[in-house]
């Protein structure tokens, strides 16, 4: 197999990669906001449930959330479920990491000097618009570095998406690699990881400093 | 009968503990419109404590809270009960705040901090509160300023700029929790002339202070509160010359 040819079957890894990447992060990012929520509400049973969900989705492998959610379905329920695949692997990842980025948001929230909330109360804000407007604006600059400490592990874990032999990057590398009995196309996959995350953390850098503009 | 419309804030039989020690015990106030009263007293007296339960930041335990004869808390079967959302929002109106250290909107201008309450809040259009913004920043001396971020600016510029935050909403009546505790005595001068200037204005003012002189000079009334209670209130004349002893100690010790 020529070079061309093996890179070209990775380039298909790679935007598979790309697709679980932004996908994770757009269901997660919100999701963890919701989490983060009820793990810091006044209702004690909704706190309770909150906790409970962040401690079982830090406290086991990724890997086995994902063949869990993936053969669920039929195991539980009898379900045959086509094309599901790549439904569960978003599934997986969103419901992993928003349990994350809760804790992340908890932190940031929690953080706040009470300060503003009362500021914000006194002049006649909503709880949303305090929220909204004063509050999580702030929350974001502060919980940036975090965020993406979290996001760069992110594109590394999209290589646990082979237990579901589902074709990413990572996937189809080993599997080059094994029929070519070559270390190149895992070379390769590491090469295009380490840009990757170059890039994300370089975005997340620009943001950052775009939000430098108060302290 | 001209007498009672006139009052804009009346605290009754207020109480109000935390973990069980009393911090407010049964205070009774009134104040009429046009009226600057400060609050003086030893640390740990309870001063804030009055003002926050009286900004409805801090829920009171006893007493009636009355603004411009609308009922915001009252008492039902000895346990005190707050008026509804809707209606706390109304009587919220009546009142500004200016916290101790200043409490701005670090994310947002200088111009943003001020506009964006009443706008968001009571409605009026970004035009108007801009319009109304300018005037406030230029009555205090902060034209300048308006595109400048709080972190930006001094102590004593914050402070003015939170000033200008509460009067763009029009309140019948400015609180002031300490306002100059955080500033150096340079920058507590430029924002007791911003007060001098508001009391000249007859802005009703309730200002909790440390900053004995001032509140003499520019107080109609000044009420001296200890271990929860007001012991002497009055003239600053007749506070400063109390025969009271525990008011006397306090007082003395800033008379140069």
């Amino acid at each position: 197999m020529s070079v061309g040819t093996m890179l070209l079957q990775l380039g298909k890894g790679m935007i598979s990669t790309t697709e679980i990447f932004f996908l994770t992060l757009l269901f997660s990012l919100p999701l963890g906001l919701f989490i983060s929520f009820g793990r810091m509400s006044k209702n004690g049973l909704l706190r309770g449930i909150s906790k409970f969900y962040i401690s079982i989705m830090r406290g086991t492998p990724l890997m086995l959330q994902l063949l869990v959610v993936y053969f669920a379905p039929y195991y539980l329920f009898g379900l045959n479920l086509r094309g599901y695949r790549f439904p569960a692997i978003i599934l997986a990842f969103s419901i992993n990491y928003a349990a994350y980025f809760a804790e992340i948001y908890r932190g940031g929230i929690e953080s706040m000097p009470i300060g503003q909330y009362e500021a914000a109360r006194v002049l006649g804000y909503s709880k949303t618009q305090t929220f909204m407007k004063i509050i999580l604006p702030q929350v974001i600059k502060r919980i940036m570095p975090s965020v993406t400490n979290e996001t760069i592990t992110l594109v590394k874990d999209t290589s646990l998406a082979f237990v579901l032999a589902h074709a990413e990057m990572f996937t189809l590398a080993k599997q080059i690699a094994a029929k070519e009995t070559s270390m190149m196309p895992l070379m390769a996959a590491g090469i295009f990881y380490y840009i990757f995350n170059f890039a994300v953390a370089f975005s997340m850098e620009r943001i950052e400093k775009a939000l430098n503009y108060y302290r | 009968m001209e007498n009672s419309t006139n009052v804009l804030l009346e605290i009754n039989h207020m109480c109000k503990g935390f973990d069980g020690l009393d911090v407010i015990r049964d205070i009774s106030l009134s104040v009429k419109k046009g009226e600057v009263v400060s609050i003086i007293g030893p640390s740990g007296s309870g001063k804030s404590t009055l003002l926050r339960c009286a900004t409805m930041l801090e829920r009171m335990e006893g007493g009636e809270l009355i603004y411009l004869g609308k009922k915001a808390v009252w008492e039902e079967n000895g346990k005190c009960v707050y008026a509804g959302k809707a209606e706390l929002r109304e009587i919220r109106k009546n009142f500004g705040l200016v916290f101790q250290n200043f409490n701005l909107f670090p994310h947002y201008s200088v111009m943003k901090n001020i506009m964006d309450a009443p706008v968001c809040v009571d409605g009026i259009s970004k035009s108007e509160a801009r319009i109304r913004a300018e005037k406030l920043l230029e009555q205090l001396g902060l034209s300048d300023k308006a595109d400048a971020y709080p972190c930006q600016l001094s102590g004593g510029q914050q402070q003015r700029v939170s000033i200008a935050r509460a009067l763009a909403l029009q309140p019948n009546i400015l609180f002031f929790d300490e306002p100059t505790s955080a500033l150096d005595p340079e920058l507590t001068g430029e924002v007791l002339k911003v007060i001098r200037q508001l009391a000249k204005e007859h802005m009703t003012m309730i200002i909790v202070t440390h900053e004995m002189q001032f509140a003499k000079e520019l107080s109609d009334r000044i009420i001296f509160m200890d271990q929860g209670v007001i012991v002497e209130q009055g003239t600053p004349e007749e506070v400063f010359s109390s025969d009271k002893e525990r008011v006397r100690d306090f007082t003395q010790k800033f008379q140069a």
